[in-house]
């Protein structure tokens, strides 16, 4: 740790001196499996302390340990400086501590109302009725969820059940509160909510929180935090010092082969990317034009265009603290040889004016676009924009009311038998069969799919060699760690050779690794054999691999183009992104706020926000910061995320919605 | 051969291969689950064991407590009427009030009570009465104890009577008598255990045949993986069917099980009809009753729902169908309503074909109302099911 991270980190945590939990050489078992294997944690009062770590690196274990309702098999928890070590002691540190379990909603009852829901919560918490009116009135506001008091849980959104699950575990005001993945699975501008209601709990009721994502690109949200895997802790300590842990910097640009550049690259980096059309190497200088001369060097006659060098992204330094663990051989799939590639001239998906009502409800509403072979398309979208929809008439398992659309060359409205043997699809990455081995998911689908004997012998192998299945053949599914899963399902899905891939939320729960891997098999598909890929995701730094994206929103595409395109539309709008660090980021946020800065969000100890004007927008911001009594440490531009894109265009929509709405009722 | 031809040739082909790798896949899965495999065997095999054995409609061993008020001759004689294996003396009470009360806490199923002067009485050929006191909560057990205590009561009063006038006159010949000489069809032994063994094969059939295939069904809606057959080209009809073969061969497995491990080697049950035919038509039953089990899949979430939606179908079916108590004793109107339950003419089936030796050309009445059963439980659950695909 360096001297100028911890004067840093002191200055911006003043009161941060009261220990609230401390673990120590924690384990806990699971029958031989060792979930967690000796993990140590201090959390201070008043900050956000995050457990960042992939499905199975023993997140809730310890989460559920700390909040009292989980034995563990080895270490010391101490909570509130009581050691949890009997049912007793968790009783008695319960009250003080607010306890949201992974799943969206899982802690509600989905036949009570919004309001029931709270009440019920209160009341187990002993809340007296007065101090529950205000608190209730207070929180259901602050969640826009006001109007909604009425509906029944189950007929809630994602993002709505985590909202209203967070009040619940909320509602009798701990000083804890211990949230386990409470963003997994909602939407960005949900999630983008759902952080700065916790932020403005925690400033107003002092409270302290611990909280598990699966998000990478979360980190940044936490004042200090620990990344897990296998039960173990790989690194912690606030964002700044992590980063210090790995120097390097990132280059990203266009090289015009990319594939081939893909192989030089991998010879001399082990952390390469293709994002769209662009490459993302990792490399381990951080003095930038060093590391632009290597990639150079690299790359050899292929010259690279519009090359970028940036600090790395906290991804980037966990990929690389988890490749020093692994043995290098890991990231390269042996690539099966194929000679035929699809035709690449003409569409792989063409949707004209779809519409499609439920009774008087419009779900998706004059939907156009079309994707040509060999490009991948994101279609993003909160929960309940009208994705899924789309998807199942695109797959020719729902008849559009109007509109027309071919897939494959079949037209989705006679040919959807035709449709569906020339596609491939994969939803998360559970729906394989569990209690069948590998090899026979993989002949199920192909028998399924007609294939015959020796076409199936080779897309076996095929499938085998493209997934890195081999030494995996006759073990169950159920067995299989997840990035293995999800590589399974792509290559079911891959059995038949379909020109045309659909995948659901393919990523979740799969490590930073993981899903590196798979979506370098996603590039070859597409840039090889042509295949045409159309992605839904909920992890924004995921849509940037896309070559082209779409944004849903009530049933229609409201933007659409490459995610260059997408950021220079929101620039345009909105302004470029700035990052300011003050001494008190809490009141920060609320000056900017005050100030017309709308966009202005809380990003652990730092803020964001939108100038439209940088030089006088700078100036005004930091003006409005600085009388209000708040120092300034620093403004940075930054770049823009697909997040912040996503965020910005789904707020404007929200807000002008809402404004009819007042029209219409005025 | 035209084109024509050999296309729609190869499209029935690739159907049918579709419903064959569906079927392996079906059965692959359930090898997987071991639990569920124990419990499909035992419930073929030892539970059908126990059944057959242990289970008895007869009288056996119902405790009796005796008021001898007379202490005579006659009064002793006729307790020892009272015999085993259907009865057994638990011992005299003194006092009548007390042999109530035993009735009461349940240690004695009969009380009789034989008044003072019985013998006197009779020998003075004074009408004499006895009180027989029967706990019924158990009634058909009372009342099968009752009616043999009568018998064994009018024995004895016959005896008397013939005993006195044979003193009399000629003997026995000038009495009139009656006797019924009832020849025993099917089952010559009258042995228990062929009803009870087959009536429980019948049983776990139904269980099976319900509950297989609709746990599958929802257990891939459960999982999503259903979602992924749907995108694909097997049709809603193909994932269906392919469940129902699985388990209708699992099925008629089982019963082979059953069959060679306990009815025929433990039990000695003939097979006097067909074999093949028994198979053949529980083939049809367990389609049918599959049908209803999908059906009921479609209308349910989880496996809990349908495991409740079993319970509530099948208690019902299993207890009126007729393996329970005679079909005939039934009021009308459950009657009627089990005019629609499968077992109901499965069992005539079963009973027909293994028993009584019977064809096609006897039970086509009760064939034809099953197989129509199957045809609409089985087009209702493809038509919900394509419904929710919606």
């Amino acid at each position: 740790m360096g001297a100028e991270h911890s004067s840093q980190h002191s200055a911006l945590s003043p009161q941060h001196l009261d220990t609230v939990v401390q673990v120590s050489g924690f384990v806990k078992r699971y029958k031989k499996h060792v979930a967690v294997d000796g993990v140590d944690l201090t959390v201070h009062k008043g900050e956000i302390y995050g457990l960042i770590g992939p499905d199975g690196s023993g997140k809730s274990s310890l989460m559920k340990a700390i909040a009292g309702v989980l034995t563990y098999d080895g270490g010391v928890v101490e909570v509130f400086e009581t050691r949890v070590d009997s049912e007793r002691a968790a009783e008695r540190i319960k009250p003080r501590i607010g306890f949201l379990p992974q799943g969206l909603g899982l802690n509600l009852y989905p036949e009570l109302s919004v309001e029931e829901n709270i009440d019920f919560f209160a009341d187990l918490r002993l809340v007296p009725d007065d101090e529950l009116a205000e608190r209730k009135a207070g929180l259901l506001a602050m969640t826009r969820l006001e109007r909604f008091r009425d509906r029944p849980m189950k007929n809630l959104s994602g993002g709505m059940k985590q909202k209203l699950g967070l009040i619940c575990a909320l509602i009798h005001e701990p000083e804890l509160a211990v949230l386990d993945e409470p963003t997994t699975g909602v939407d960005p501008v949900s999630r983008r909510d759902f952080w700065s209601i916790l932020a403005k709990l925690m400033q107003e009721k002092g409270m302290t929180a611990l909280v598990s994502t699966a998000y990478m690109d979360e980190a940044e949200r936490f004042h200090r935090l620990s990344f897990l895997s296998d039960g173990k802790v790989l690194t912690s300590g606030t964002p700044t010092e992590v980063r210090a842990l790995v120097p390097g910097s990132v280059v990203t640009f266009e090289a015009t082969s990319q594939l081939k550049a893909i192989d030089r690259l991998k010879k001399s980096f082990r952390q390469v990317e293709s994002l769209g059309s662009s490459l993302h190497v990792f490399t381990d200088t951080d003095n930038r034009s060093t590391a632009r001369r290597q990639i150079e060097v690299a790359l050899g006659e292929l010259t690279p265009s519009a090359v970028r060098v940036d600090d790395p992204e906290l991804e980037d330094v966990f990929v690389a603290l988890l490749l020093r663990k692994t043995e290098p051989t890991d990231l390269s799939a042996s690539q099966p040889n194929r000679a035929v590639a699809h035709n690449r001239d003409g569409l792989a998906i063409e949707a004209d004016a779809l519409i499609r009502d439920f009774g008087s409800f419009r779900a998706v509403d004059q939907v156009s676009f079309q994707v040509k072979q060999g490009e991948i398309f994101g279609l993003l979208g909160a929960n309940g924009a009208g994705k899924t929809t789309v998807i199942k008439m695109l797959n020719g398992i729902l008849l559009p009311t109007e509109g027309t659309g071919r897939v494959a060359g079949a037209d989705m409205r006679t040919a959807a038998g035709s449709i569906k043997e020339r596609i491939g699809y994969m939803s998360q990455a559970f729906s394989l069969y569990l209690d069948l081995t590998v090899e026979e998911n993989i002949r199920l689908f192909g028998g399924i799919y007609g294939l015959n004997r020796r076409a199936m012998a080779e897309r076996y192998e095929w499938i085998v060699a493209m997934a890195g299945l081999s030494g995996y053949e006759s073990s169950l599914t159920s067995r299989l760690p997840m990035g293995v899963r999800q590589r399974l399902a792509l290559g079911c899905a891959l059995v038949h050779d379909p020109r045309v891939l659909f995948l659901d939320e393919p990523t979740s729960g799969v490590d930073p690794i993981g899903r590196r891997r798979f979506w370098e098999m996603l590039t070859r598909l597409a840039r090889e054999e042509g295949v045409a890929i159309l992605i839904t995701t909920h992890h924004m730094s995921e849509a940037e691999h896309c070559d082209k994206l779409a944004l849903m929103y009530a049933g229609k595409i409201v933007a659409e183009g490459s995610p260059a395109d997408m950021k220079s539309q929101v620039e345009t709008a909105a302004g470029r992104l700035f990052e300011v660090v003050t001494d008190q980021p809490g009141k920060a946020l609320v000056y900017l706020q005050q100030a017309g800065f709308r966009g202005a969000a809380l990003f652990g100890t730092k803020l964001h926000f939108f100038c439209r004007d940088p030089d006088r927008d700078k100036t005004c911001a930091c003006r409005a910061l600085e009388e209000s009594g708040l120092s300034v440490i620093s403004v940075n531009e930054r770049p823009l995320s697909l997040e912040d894109v996503f965020v910005y265009q789904v707020m404007a929509l929200e807000q002008a919605g809402e404004r009819t709405d007042q029209e219409a009722v005025a | 051969m035209n084109n024509n031809d050999r296309a729609s040739l190869a499209a029935v082909r690739l159907w049918v291969l579709r419903l064959f790798v569906m079927t392996r896949k079906e059965l692959l899965q359930l090898r997987r689950d071991i639990p569920l495999l124990l419990f499909l065997i035992y419930s073929f095999s030892i539970s059908v064991y126990i059944s057959g054995a242990g289970i008895s409609m007869q009288l056996s061993n119902a405790s009796l407590l005796v008021h001898d008020g007379d202490h005579s001759e006659s009064s002793r004689e006729l307790i020892h009427r009272f015999r085993e294996p259907y009865f057994r003396l638990e011992g005299e009470v003194q006092d009548p009030k007390v042999g109530v009360e035993r009735l009461d806490q349940g240690t004695a199923m009969l009380l009789l009570d034989i008044p003072p002067r019985f013998q006197e009485s009779i020998s003075g050929r004074e009408p004499v009465s006895l009180q027989l006191q029967v706990d019924t909560t158990n009634a058909p057990q009372g009342l099968s104890a009752a009616s043999y205590a009568a018998r064994i009561v009018g024995g004895f009063s016959f005896d008397l009577a013939s005993v006195r006038l044979g003193g009399a006159s000629a003997g026995l010949m000038d009495i009139p008598n009656i006797e019924s000489a009832h020849r025993v069809w099917y089952n010559q032994n009258q042995d228990e255990t062929w009803f009870q063994s087959i009536s429980h094969i019948l049983r776990m059939i139904t269980l099976f045949a319900f509950l297989l295939p609709a746990a599958a069904l929802v257990r891939e809606k459960e999982h999503g993986t259903v979602e992924q057959l749907l995108v694909s080209p097997v049709t809603p009809l193909q994932i269906m069917l392919s469940k129902v073969l699985a388990m209708t061969l699992v099925i008629q497995a089982a019963t082979a099980l059953a069959m060679a491990t306990v009815l025929k080697p433990v039990f000695g049950v003939p097979v006097k009809g067909s074999a093949a035919l028994f198979f053949l038509l529980t083939a049809l039953y367990s389609f049918t009753t599959a049908g209803f089990g999908l059906f009921a899949a479609t209308v349910t979430r989880n496996q809990a729902q349908v495991g409740m939606v079993a319970l509530l179908v099948i208690s019902p079916m299993l207890l009126l169908s007729g393996i329970a108590s005679p079909f005939e004793a039934m009021p009308s109107w459950v009657q009627s309503i089990m005019a629609l339950s499968p077992l109901r003419y499965y069992v005539d089936v079963t009973y027909g074909v293994l028993l009584k030796g019977v064809g096609f050309d006897v039970l086509w009445d009760s064939i034809l109302p099953m197989a129509l059963l199957g045809g609409v439980l089985f087009g209702l659950g493809m038509w919900r099911f394509r419904k929710q695909l919606e």
